[in-house]
Formats: C-alpha cells, structure tokens, sequence
C-alpha cells in the first residue's frame, strides 16, 4: 500500500518542476513586460500627475493644483468648442465613413472584372499622406482659384441653379469661403476625414464579406428572400457584425486623433472662431506651443478616457453580441 | 406536393458540358436518389431543380408547372444544404420560421421591433410559432428552440436544417448530401429517420448523395449518374440485381463486384479462364466481361474455375469478405462467406471458387449489358471434356 500512497510524481520533484517552468516564464515574458511598464504605462502615470499640476517644461518646480486643470476644460469656452468640434468630427466622420467602406466593398464585391483596379482606387487615399493631401484640399477648396467652387460657378445661370436654392444664393452671393468661413470650416475637415478615411473601411469590410458562407444566400433565396436588401438583412449584415464592431472601433479612435488636416489648413488658431478645434490640437497647442503641460496633460488623460471607453465598448460587443460561437 | 419532371436539361461552364440532356420523371411522394461519383454533375442538377443555377437548354417542371424561368424563391420547394448553412446569428427557433417570416409577413411586419405592432402581425407570428413548434417537435428538437447554430453538435444542426426545410408544406424537398458531415454512426441513425420522415410526410424527395448505401437504404427510387448522364434509374433492388451498365453494376454495391473479362468463340459460347460457362452470347459480341457480385461466388471443390490464395480478410462480424488472388488475374476476387466459413477462409488458405452462370451480369465491350443470353443445355464441366 506504501506504493499506492506515494504521489506520483513525488511532491518536491513536482514543485520543483513547476517552480523551474514558473522561472522560466517570468524571464520570457520580462523584456515584453518592462518595455510595456517603461514606455506606456510610465508616461501614462506621469500624465495622470501632471494633469494635476502646473508644470511648465524648463521650470524647476511646480504646485499641486488638484483638479483645476479639469475644471477649466469643463467650464471654459474654448474648451467647450473643442469638444463640440471633437464630437462633430467623430460623429459625422465614423458613420459616413463605415457606411461608405460598406457601400464601396459591396460594390467591388459585386463586380467580376476591375475588382482590382477600383480596390486600388478607393484605398489611395488611405496610403497617401495626409498632411499632403490636406495641402492638395486646401488648393481643391480655395475660394477662387480652387476646383470646388470652380465647378460650382458652372452651374450658375442653367437649370442646376433652379433646382438649387443654395446655388442660387451663392451665385449671386459669391461662392463660399470653404475654410475661411465658420459655417463651413469643421464640415470641410469632416470631409477630408471621410474621403481620406473610408478606403480602409472598404478594404476591412471586403475581408469581411469573403467569410461569408456562399450557400447561406442559397438558403436565403430557398428561404423566399427575394430582394438583394432582404439577402442583405438576413445574411452579410449579420456576418459582418464582428467586421463592423472592429471597423467603427478603429474608425472612432483615428477620428478621435485627427490632428494633421486642422494642422495643415490652420497651423494657427484651429479654423475661423477655433469652430476645428479637435482634442489632439488642443493637446499640441497647450502642451507643446504654449507649454502649458498641466493642461495638455489634462486633455491627453480625458482623450484617453474616450479610447478607452470605445475600446470596451468594442470588448463588451464582441464577446456578447456578434461573435455567434 | 408534386411531381418534379426534368425534360432534358443540358448544362455547360464554359466549354465544358456538365449535363448531358437529362431526363427524369419523378412521382409525387416519391423519394429519389441521385447518386454518383464526385463531378458527375448531381449536385449540379439539384440545383437546376431548385432554381439556383440556371440550366443551359431542357425545362424544369414541378406540379405539371413549367417553372423554368421562375427564380429559386418563387419555385416553392425546400433544400437542406450540405453544410446545414443555418443562420449563425438566429436561434434555432428563428432559422426554422425565416421560411415562413419571409412569405407570410410584409416587408413592414417583418421590420424589427415595430414590426410586430402592424395591423395583422400578431396573428400571423402566432401561426408561425405555432408551425416552428410543431415542425421542432416533429424531429424532436424542440428544447434547442432558443440555441444559436453554434451551440449544436453536427446531428442538431442537420435537425434544425430539416425543420428549416418541412416547416411549411413546399411542393418537393430538395436534399443536397445532407448526412456527409455526419460520423458513422449519427449517419446510419439519421438515414433511417429522413426515410421515415418521407414517409410520414408522403412528400416529394430528390436526395444527392455520393454514397450508395444512403442511396440504396432510403430511396424509391435512384438515378445512377456518370460524367453528366442518368445511366439508370430503377428501384434499388433493380439497380443492384440487373444493371444496365458496367459502370452502374460497379458503383452500386460495397465491395465492388468482381469483372472478369471472358471469351467468346464462333458461336458466342463464353468461358472464363479456359473454363466454359456454359452460357452463350448472340454472335459477334465482343469484348465480353462478367460481373460477379461477392455473393455469387461460393466455395467449391477443386476443379473450379477460380483457384487462388487468400490475399486479405475483412471480417464484419456478419459476414466475411475475402479478397482472392487468383493467378492470371490483375484484380483480387472479392468473395462473401458467412462466419462459419472461417475454418476454411483464412489468411493465405488456397480456395477455389465457383457460381452460377445464370448469376453472371453479362456486359458488352462498351459496357452495355447483354441480356440476350441464352444458357447451354449441358453442364459446363462435361463439355469441357
């Protein structure tokens, strides 16, 4: 009985194994582990201090000052601009870009021939720079000389103009101050945003849609689906759920950063009465023009909130909702 | 239910002719196989049948209907895909009413969340639980209602593929390999279950399958395809006793039946192997081959015709098959023994093996089989001498 009673493999082996494996484990995951605490979460901590304070760079000390930096963001009105130019951004941004991915990788999907080619077409944008492409906008959109209103003018004094009123108006009003004009200013931006933006959403959904089983359209069409939008309803749209909740995550959180258009058509003031003022210029121009750090730490740890709170969103939907296993 | 009638359907990918003018007459209520090897255009014809693909010349029709240019939706029939193709993001009580939602409720009742306060929805969604309840209890999966697809073993989906299928009443079933993703032994479970549930329904059924034995097991009738033709269509029975072709004779029945190729002389007289048959042939037919299925061949004394080795044994428990190499044979011989045949058949015994000619299936050099034979008075042994 004395055999049967001896673990096996004896309790000192085992725990020494396993002390070994646990050894090995941490010294394998240690470099990753450091490199991760040192790089994101250290200057994270340190921009959770200093939104606190009211270091300047170059100053050799500074003061606590609790939550004053918060409180400014949430009473001043520059900041409420921010965030109504943030917000406008995301919020016109994601949607027309996700729907306009969709709407194009459908499309390509459809076709048999030049797959490639409008593929290609649709996903320039993304790869271009976009300082660059701000730059060319900027000539596109020029009140005068630019291609945009240019268009516009020619359809002053024909049928356009009748069907028209806005049209109208700017014919005889002069034709608008695209970037100039606190009306028009962030919806220019929005729209950069958008065509800049959608090819990556197109090329998203398009991996999407090829996992899409084939004979669960044969099911629907069997199953008396007889439009391409109730095919739609009952088939890819469910499918591309888990694409869909990656897509808007990703798109939200490059709406939330757009930083690059607004420098490139305003590198001063963020747009006619600061009406583009987004998030991450107010965090160059605090933090780094002004060296305010107290307050740009501020606005980086409320912008990261935001990415934050996406992200579980994005977590929560997921692993409840469109992942059908 | 009705009647499905195929006037020679011809299919062609590009160059390549796929169907061949097919024609086939299937009864109401009656359950037909399509079988045949993989590429020979069965699942092609399903298809066609249900409106999926659309055929190059021939007409479909259901119920005396010519629905040719009708789409699948409008054709009235149901089909179980091979791969169940449920719909991951409904339950399961859900994908068995898509059918009956997408014919019974108006685009606006269908709506989501509002759709269920349109005039006339709440009766209409009451019949279509009441269907959906009826067709799970049918085939007893009526505590899965409310699981995704993803949750179910393989034998629950292919279930739910059926219900999707029988819950309203179409005019045939279409089934397109349905059990090919089961195991073994789900799979003989559920052959049985579809045939009852045929003949519970008294419906049409048209089923693809490459496997012989569902074939053989649950049909009517089966349609013996090859290289985009029907070779045959017959009852299984038929099918597997009197073939038409060779190549029917030899995909039909597990092992293969054994061919042997035989002479003929002047007068059409066969034999095997320097053996006569005692069996004769119109004259002139050349190219003679006989098939032997397992069974026919029985154990004898020497002097038989067949003598060889046991080469092989594959014991079932019910029955043994023994593959026999015999000398001057390329292929092995196939042969049934029963259990207390093992004394006699085991691993390299030598046997001789015998059988009746009338037994034999006789096929001509292109494959077609000889039924103009006539049985020579005397025994063969005797006219050898």
């Amino acid at each position: 009985m004395a055999v049967l009673d001896t673990p096996w493999p004896p309790a000192n082996i085992a725990t020494e194994a396993y002390k070994r494996q646990r050894r090995t484990a941490w010294m394998l995951a240690g470099p990753a582990l450091v490199l991760m605490v040192v790089i994101l979460l250290v200057p994270v901590g340190i921009a959770a201090i200093l939104s606190v304070t009211n270091y300047s760079l170059g100053n050799p000390g500074f003061d606590w000052v609790g939550f004053d930096n918060y409180e400014k963001l949430l009473t001043r009105s520059s900041y409420e601009k921010m965030f109504t130019a943030t917000f406008t951004y995301v919020l016109t941004v994601v949607p027309i870009s996700v729907g306009l991915g969709l709407g194009a990788a459908l499309l390509i999907n459809s076709l048999t021939r030049f797959r490639d080619l409008y593929k290609t077409i649709y996903f320039l944008p993304v790869m271009a720079t976009l300082i660059a492409m701000a730059i060319a906008w900027e000539f596109m959109l020029h009140p005068t000389i630019g291609a945009v209103n240019q268009t516009l003018a020619k359809g002053c004094g024909t049928w356009v103009q009748s069907l028209w009123p806005w049209l109208a108006r700017h014919c005889t009003e002069g034709m608008p101050l695209w970037l100039g004009d606190k009306r028009y200013a962030i919806w220019a931006v929005c729209f950069v945003g958008i065509w800049q933006g959608f090819g990556f959403n197109m090329v998203l959904y398009l991996a999407g849609l090829t996992s899409v089983h084939r004979e669960l359209y044969h099911a629907a069409e069997i199953d008396g689906a007889r439009s391409g939008w109730e095919r739609f309803r009952l088939v890819t749209w469910p499918a591309l759920g888990p694409t869909t909740v990656f897509v808007v995550t990703i798109s939200s959180i490059r709406a939330f950063q757009v930083f690059d258009t607004i420098e490139a058509f305003y590198p001063i003031g963020a747009g006619p009465g600061k009406s583009a003022y987004v998030m991450m210029f107010a965090i160059y121009e605090k933090g780094v023009e002004q060296n305010l750090i107290g307050i740009g730490s501020a606005i980086t740890m409320l912008f990261l909130g935001f990415v934050l709170m996406i992200t579980m969103i994005q977590r929560w939907l997921v692993e409840r909702k469109v992942h059908y296993g | 239910m009705a009647g499905v009638a195929l006037r020679s359907i011809t299919k062609d990918f590009g160059d390549t002719r796929v169907l061949r003018g097919i024609s086939l007459d299937i009864a109401e209520g009656e359950f037909v196989s399509l079988v045949g090897p993989s590429g020979c255009g069965k699942s092609t014809l399903l298809r066609i049948i249900a409106g999926l693909e659309a055929q190059s010349s021939g007409s479909v029709v259901i119920g005396g209907e010519d629905v040719s240019g009708l789409r699948a939706a409008d054709r009235n029939l149901s089909m179980v895909f091979q791969s169940y193709a449920l719909y991951p993001h409904l339950t399961v009580g859900e994908n068995i009413a898509v059918p009956l939602r997408m014919r019974r409720l108006s685009a606006a009742q269908r709506f989501p969340g509002l759709g269920r306060l349109m005039p006339g929805a709440r009766g209409r969604n009451r019949e279509i639980a009441d269907a959906v309840s009826e067709a799970a209890r049918t085939l007893e999966i009526d505590m899965l209602l409310d699981r995704k697809p993803a949750h179910l073993s393989g034998g629950q989906r292919q279930r739910v593929a059926l219900g999707r299928a029988l819950v309203r009443q179409p005019a045939a079933f279409l089934l397109d390999e349905p059990l090919s993703n089961l195991d073994a032994k789900l799979r003989v479970h559920t052959r049985a279950e579809i045939a009852e549930l045929h003949r519970r329904l008294g419906a049409t059924f048209v089923y693809v399958t490459h496997d012989q034995v569902e074939a053989m097991t649950m049909s009517n009738r089966i349609a013996v395809m090859m290289g985009g033709e029907i070779l045959q269509c017959a009852p299984p029975d038929e099918v597997y006793d009197d073939p038409d072709d060779l190549r029917v004779a030899e995909f039909i029945g597990s092992p293969k039946i054994n061919v042997f190729t035989v002479t003929s002389d002047a007068d059409g007289r066969l034999s095997l192997m320097g053996h006569p048959l005692g069996i004769a042939v119109p004259q002139g037919t050349e190219g003679v081959r006989i098939g032997l299925r397992p069974e026919a061949l029985y154990l004898a004394d020497a002097g038989a015709p067949l003598v060889g080795r046991v080469a092989h044994l594959e014991n079932l428990g019910s029955d043994i098959f023994a593959q026999v190499a015999v000398a001057g044979l390329n292929q092995r011989v196939v042969v049934r023994g029963t259990p207390s045949m093992r004394t006699k058949l085991h691993l390299d015994a030598t046997v001789a093996l015998s059988f009746d000619p009338a037994s034999a299936l006789i096929f001509d050099a292109e494959g077609k089989r000889v039924r103009d034979q006539r049985a020579l008075a005397s025994t063969p042994q005797r006219e050898a001498v």
